[in-house]
């Protein structure tokens, strides 16, 4: 009996050692990470064909925030991506991220949004990520190779690849959100361009 | 109490040291060294499309010179004499001729206001990366310039 009891009582320590406490908040996720992955294609996404000739768009495989992988062409390879290539100390990406922030929710699914930060510091991408409410996957791009593979010399830019993996326009010096809602219903959003 | 000779001799030196040291503490304050106010200019000259006036940063091999990048002003011995961040840069056209267009090639100036007390010269390092040679320069108001490449 004292041996069964001597078991119940390890079995209820080691329990209590290995629970989290109630009242322990858990981790947050990192603004940027893989929580931001889109959810499926909405069924009624119509969207227009590319122009024949238009180049296929650099493929690459990088980081997000929290270290999970992102394959680009996986992205592309069922609806359009928008790239946008920015830095936490860029002032003119920081001054148009609200708005860019507020499409990218508003057609969540529909067209991806994925950042691509370089020559960033992990804290201060994760302060401006928050600030931005980007609630879209963010690469890291430390060593801007991302960033050479599209030509982009500094932020902010913008690139627009339709779905199949065409490359339709970038925008070196980036775009405000009201331009490129504009161009998205221009190059690929059918019924609202 | 009864000293020793050479205790004596101790105490005799200590209590000139002690004068020494206080001599030097209450003597002429030097005070804080007088500095003048200037601009710290740096043109990186990358030949960058951009609209004129915009903020920008350095590009390629200059990225590091951007906005929030940390910079200090060297005096000949290498101490620093100021340390701070770059604000933004500012685009300028580098080339004097209207293209007709919005976007032209320009480079990416950046314009810091410092206080610098008097060297025979000045140095700036950006981010780390080895110092360059600032050269003074009226043209435009006090002003310490360097250009990238030089």
């Amino acid at each position: 009996m004292r041996r069964l009891l001597a078991g119940l009582l390890a079995v209820l320590v080691l329990a209590g050692c290995t629970a989290r406490p109630a009242d322990r908040p858990a981790p947050a996720a990192l603004a940027g990470g893989a929580a931001t992955l889109p959810g499926p294609v909405p069924a009624d996404l119509a969207l227009r064909p590319p122009p024949g000739d238009a180049p296929a768009a650099p493929a690459f495989t990088g980081g997000l925030t929290d270290g999970t992988p992102l394959t680009a062409a996986r992205l592309w390879a069922d609806r359009p991506v928008v790239f946008t290539f920015f830095s936490s100390w860029c002032t003119t990406c920081a001054d148009r991220q609200d708005a860019l922030s507020e499409l990218a929710r508003r057609h969540r699914d529909r067209v991806v949004f994925v950042g691509v930060a370089g020559a960033d510091q992990a804290d201060e991408l994760q302060d401006y990520l928050r600030t931005h409410r980007v609630e879209y996957p963010v690469v890291v791009d430390e060593q801007q190779t991302v960033w050479r593979s599209y030509a982009v010399r500094e932020p902010p830019a913008v690139v627009l690849v339709a779905k199949g993996g065409a490359l339709l326009r970038g925008w070196p010096g980036g775009l405000d959100a009201a331009a490129l809602e504009q161009r998205l219903g221009e190059l690929v959003l059918a019924g609202s361009g | 109490m009864r000293l020793t000779t050479s205790a004596r001799h101790g105490v005799g030196a200590l209590a000139i040291l002690l004068l020494a040291g206080a001599a030097g503490c209450g003597g002429p304050d030097a005070g804080p060294e007088a500095v003048t106010p200037t601009t710290v200019r740096v043109l990186v000259r990358d030949i960058n499309i951009r609209a004129e006036g915009v903020d920008c940063a350095g590009t390629g091999p200059y990225l590091y010179f951007h906005h929030r990048a940390p910079f200090r002003v060297l005096d000949p011995d290498g101490a620093a004499l100021v340390t701070g961040t770059l604000p933004a840069g500012t685009a300028v056209a580098a080339f004097d001729e209207d293209l007709g267009v919005e976007r032209v090639p320009t480079y990416c100036e950046f314009a810091v206001p410092v206080q610098v007390p008097q060297r025979a010269g000045y140095r700036l390092e950006v981010a780390g990366r080895p110092a360059l040679d600032l050269t003074p320069d009226t043209s435009e108001g006090p002003a310490l310039v360097a250009v990238v490449p030089a």
